[in-house]
């Protein structure tokens, strides 16, 4: 196990500045939300949602992190995200939407890419053209 | 850390972060979209306590939310996320 002293205040300094960032976004949202409904949040109110979001994170990523590992992958996706919003119908509906747009963004962008890049050889759309390419890069590599 | 331009949101990089100080694996990692996602699903979550807790002082006719409000919805929220 590590040592106690220096690295264990340094992790407590590191969760702190986390716990800081958190509060200081659950106040502006909790400032529009106020508005919204004309309403206002105690300090305290605030603090406690932040808490509760923190602590909730912990739960987010134990999930996330079992999701992906029955998925054999150590890299988490967006449908371990998915998974993560089961519970609510319209939260799943939600998150199932942003993915979607994202999906649609990074498809975007890659076409955009491959117009630029158009006058390259070789583009690969997949794996196996990607295999194929090598072999043929060692004649088109002063091109 | 320094805030971005619009405060109402997360930082992607404090969200991954926040799941790096809890993850059991050194290995696991997030992709960037699965993190632009969290960092939606944190803000849904911040905002559905703040109006949970808005509804219930309305509830009680008080025009400020205090920390027994946000208590009293706190065990719906937590089922519904």
């Amino acid at each position: 196990m590590e040592p106690e002293g220096e690295p264990e205040r340094e992790r407590l300094l590191h969760t702190q500045r986390l716990k800081a960032a958190v509060h200081y976004t659950v106040g502006c949202l909790s400032q529009e939300v106020a508005e919204d409904k004309e309403i206002q949040f105690s300090k305290q109110s605030i603090a406690a949602i932040s808490e509760i979001t923190f602590r909730q994170c912990e739960n987010f990523a134990k999930d996330l992190e079992m999701f992906a590992r029955h998925g054999k992958r150590t890299i988490i996706n967006t449908e371990d995200v998915k998974l993560l919003a089961r519970r609510s119908n319209s939260l799943l509906r939600y998150i199932t939407q942003k993915s979607e747009e994202l999906a649609l963004n990074n498809l975007e962008q890659k076409e955009r890419k491959k117009k630029k890049s158009s006058a390259a050889k070789g583009r690969t759309t997949s794996d196996e053209q990607m295999e194929a390419g090598i072999a043929e890069s060692e004649d088109s590599n002063m091109a | 850390l320094t805030s971005s331009v619009s405060c109402s949101l997360f930082i992607q990089e404090t969200v991954n972060k926040i799941l790096h100080l809890h993850f059991r694996d050194d290995k696991t990692k997030i992709s960037s979209d699965a993190l632009l996602l969290m960092a939606e699903m944190l803000k849904v979550f911040v905002r559905e306590a703040a109006a949970r807790g808005a509804r219930q002082a309305q509830a009680e006719d008080l025009d400020r939310v205090d920390i027994e409000h946000v208590e009293k919805v706190l065990p719906q929220l937590l089922l519904d996320f």
